[in-house]
């Protein structure tokens, strides 16, 4: 049976660097084919900071998955983060050439190609533009315009951009193991393919990624992406914290803090210590379990309410009907729930990739969110593609002029 | 001043008895003789006759059958002292004979209060080891209760060679917080009787490497008389691992923390004939990890001949730093933290410790002269006594006071560490940096 479409997502992960390998099937399923995995070093908060060693872990990552799928890596899509990555809402407006006249492919590539015209700052480049709404004539909320009849056409685009050279080196490190990057795509809108329906897209959702290094936010309101970020804080501060705090080596702090770790506070009766073994296999030090959570809490509701004030801005809170869907390794944190709903008034869920078949541990397990994203996004870009296959430009430019289907 | 006690003369075993004294003690004393089925005698002495007669003890001593008519000293120690000592022969001959005494008493009513100092007393002269386990009151039973008791602690560690003392208010940690009262105070029973059970073991046990009676009574010796124990059992393949973090976690020993403070530190070890010096050395790495490094430390191994014994390991220790004088080694850096003592009663001059005897003269000299200074400014006395040169001291001690080592506290602009993420990119979101503990933060905005 010849596997057609096969996709292979791979992320450069602060805590780890794993690829998934995933068949996607003309139905728009995914079936998970394997899971290659590496600790990752050389990597802080979602940047590249020792070249070498993420080459490494990167080839170990992907051979760990060509063993595991029985499949040879040729190419992949490639997840980037980082502080740098940037967002904003942009609009785009063409004026149709004779009046009255009907709107084709051509003026939608155009409108699209104004709305990025933008100033940005010079070493920047522009990751995605994602269309929102289509105006036409002044018309709101028109999702295609294609065949349309009007004078004026006007987009708004979400357009995701980042520090060129930075991307490029996360390119590099995967180019070095002789694999091809087809795309490169930012952690939350990977992630957002696999945890959100098509539902929670319409209703508006937040979609929080928390990773090791880093945190991934992206909105969707009204089926479309509203506002995204990068938040360089992550599941390896709390560690920091706690290595800090109770003065015991990260090591241990994450240890500790994946064990025994709790972000609800009063839960715990007074006088509960936890004792951590030493080096001799003795019971050394003790640790208060009420001051292990603080430092989890407090970091924690810290996060929540600097995204909240973020997004308080931008995104009004009862646009958000779905509330918030929490996923990355460091949505495992017990009692993340109970914080985040706190913080943000409203429900929260933690989140894994949905419509997906394949080995249950995978998908299950929050941290490959952004990388079974990956395929789906592959797969969602390929098929554009194919239809789109006419048009020189968008071969030309892979995915990245493409329209996604929201 | 040593004579030759009684317990050095031992041929056999030695003889152990086990007095409770006043309600408390002869209830822990019970339980004790009841559960843990030693050899010994048990010797019960109380003033109320209630608690005599449902005592098990073979020998009972009602105390001062006229001070209290058998009705109890109803929490008034002096009434617990005249009825003592009305029945004082009936006490000396019930600790008679013995080798070692354990005294039982719950401190802070009126027998044990009143009575402790006697019996201790009567049980020394009989030539006896004493070793004291006695409880004081919780914290709610009030502070004249707790002043009783204090007194009575004092009192009885003045006589006896150990006090293993146990506060009821830190019964909590033997047991979960919502146990039930008889389980909680049979908890602290237990562990106190596990204690008496391992000097028992301890003593009187065969082995390579045996601790005698003159042993303990090193350990014992000295100090304010209050004893730090833990003991616990284990089997298994990691036996001794266990056996030790058990006795460890004895709230005696305040687990392990307060072996930081121990002079001398005894471990006994018995168990199978499969114990193996392995385990051996790893149970005294560990305890001399937590030992200071000046503490003595004794091991006594013994063997049981049952292979299915488990391993026990029980740790004595003595608080304080106050040390014999043949032991010379520990006493400087137990002086250094305190140098005001040192100072005032001009140790040099009584000081029997060999180092050239001019020096007493010289420094006596300039001490004299700098009095006023030294008054104002305690710091630089501990700098006088290391130096040894005569000459260069007057003309240091013009500049001495100039620099003053008081503390300046600095305002600390950059008063936190950022761990692993010191030497990359700062997230700075709103002036704050994100990479600093957010506890840390926390903490400083409330200041």
């Amino acid at each position: 049976m010849a596997r057609e479409d096969i996709h292979v997502g791979l992320e450069i992960g602060t805590t780890k660097v794993c690829a998934v390998v995933a068949e996607c099937r003309q139905d728009g399923n995914i079936r998970l084919l394997g899971v290659g995995e590496a600790p990752s070093r050389g990597v802080r908060k979602g940047e590249i900071v020792d070249f070498e060693n993420a080459c490494s872990c990167v080839r170990e990552a992907l051979s760990d998955a060509e063993e595991k799928s029985d499949v040879e890596i040729r190419n992949v899509w490639l997840a980037v983060t980082g502080s740098h990555i940037e967002s904003f809402n942009n609009r785009g407006s063409v004026i149709i050439p004779d009046e009255g006249g009907e709107i084709t492919e051509e003026e939608i590539q155009e409108v699209e190609y104004k709305a990025k015209e933008i100033s940005l700052p010079k070493e920047n480049e522009i990751l995605h533009s994602i269309i929102q709404h289509y105006y036409v004539d002044g018309q709101k909320g028109v999702l295609n315009p294609v065949g349309m009849l009007g004078s004026r056409l006007e987009a708004d685009f979400h357009i995701i951009h980042g520090v060129r050279n930075r991307i490029q080196n996360s390119i590099r490190c995967v180019k070095e193991c002789h694999i091809e990057v087809l795309d490169v795509v930012v952690n939350s809108l990977a992630s957002a393919q696999v945890v959100l329906g098509q539902h929670q897209k319409e209703s508006g959702t937040l979609v929080v990624d928390i990773g090791g290094g880093v945190t991934d936010f992206i909105v969707y309101v009204d089926g479309a992406v509203r506002h995204s970020g990068v938040l360089a804080v992550g599941g390896d501060h709390i560690t920091n914290d706690i290595s800090i705090g109770l003065r015991i080596p990260i090591t241990r702090a994450e240890k500790l803090k994946i064990e025994e770790g709790s972000a609800v506070l009063g839960k715990s009766l007074p006088g509960d210590k936890i004792v951590l073994k030493n080096d001799t296999g003795f019971s050394g030090k003790e640790v208060e379990r009420e001051m292990l959570n603080m430092i989890i809490h407090a970091r924690l509701e810290e996060l929540f309410s600097l995204l909240r004030k973020h997004l308080g801005d931008e995104v009004p809170q009862h646009l958000l009907g779905s509330g918030v869907m929490l996923t990355g390794g460091c949505s495992m944190v017990r009692g993340i729930r109970e914080v985040a709903e706190s913080v943000f008034e409203m429900p929260v869920q933690l989140a894994r990739a949905q419509a997906v078949s394949g080995p249950t541990s995978a998908f299950e397990n929050p941290q490959f969110s952004t990388c079974i994203g990956l395929t789906k996004y592959g797969q969602a870009v390929r098929s554009e593609m194919a239809e789109d296959s006419s048009l020189v430009h968008a071969i030309k430019n892979l995915g990245r002029f493409l329209r996604l289907p929201f | 001043m040593i004579t030759y006690p009684k317990y050095l003369d031992r041929s056999e075993t030695p003889i152990v008895r086990l007095v409770g004294l006043g309600n408390a003690g002869v209830n822990l004393a019970d339980r004790i003789h009841m559960t843990h089925r030693l050899d010994i005698e048990t010797v019960a002495i109380n003033s109320d006759q209630q608690s005599l007669s449902s005592s098990v003890a073979s020998t009972k001593i009602s105390l001062g059958p006229l001070t209290t008519r058998g009705l109890g000293a109803g929490g008034d120690p002096e009434i617990g002292l005249d009825a003592a000592r009305e029945s004082l022969a009936d006490i000396e001959a019930a600790v008679g004979g013995a080798d070692i005494i354990f005294l039982c008493a719950g401190l802070g009513g009126g027998t044990a209060s009143g009575a402790g100092g006697l019996v201790a007393e009567a049980a020394k002269k009989a030539g006896a080891l004493l070793i004291a386990i006695v409880t004081s009151p919780f914290g709610f039973e009030g502070r004249r209760r707790a002043a009783q008791a204090a007194v009575a602690l004092q009192e009885i560690g003045n006589q006896a060679d150990a006090v293993i003392h146990f506060e009821n208010d830190r019964m909590a940690e033997l047991s979960a917080p919502r146990s039930g009262v008889a389980e909680t105070f049979a908890g602290c029973d237990e562990l106190l009787g596990g204690c008496l059970e391992a000097v028992v073991r301890l003593v009187s046990a065969p082995g390579p490497l045996g601790v005698g009676l003159p042993d303990l009574l090193s350990i014992l010796n000295g100090g304010d008389g209050s004893c730090l124990f833990g003991t616990a059992a284990a089997a298994g393949d990691n036996r001794a691992h266990e056996a030790l973090e058990d006795a460890l976690k004895s709230p005696l020993l305040d687990h392990g923390r307060l072996l930081d403070d121990a002079a001398s530190v005894l471990v006994h070890i018995s168990g199978p004939p499969s114990l193996s010096l392995a385990e051996v050395g790893a149970v005294m790495q560990e305890i001399s990890r937590k030992a200071p490094d000046h503490s003595l430390l004794h091991l006594g191994i013994s063997t049981l001949q049952e292979k299915e014994s488990p391993v026990v390991v029980s740790v004595i220790a003595k608080c304080g730093t106050a040390r014999p004088a043949r032991a010379p080694m520990p006493a400087p850096p137990a002086r250094k933290p305190q140098p005001k003592p040192q100072q005032q009663p001009q140790p040099p001059a009584e000081d029997p410790a060999p180092p050239s005897s001019q020096e007493p003269l010289i420094e006596a000299g300039p001490l004299l002269e700098e009095k006023p200074l030294i008054a104002a400014d305690p710091l630089p006395a501990p700098v006088a006594p290391p130096t040894p040169a005569p000459r260069p001291r007057p003309a240091r001690t013009e500049p001495k006071p100039a620099p003053p080592k008081v503390k300046q506290e600095t305002l600390q602009f950059e008063p936190v560490a950022r761990g692993r993420f010191e030497k990359i990119e700062p997230t700075i979101v709103e002036g704050e940096d994100l990479d600093v503990p957010t506890f840390l933060r926390l903490t400083g905005k409330n200041r």
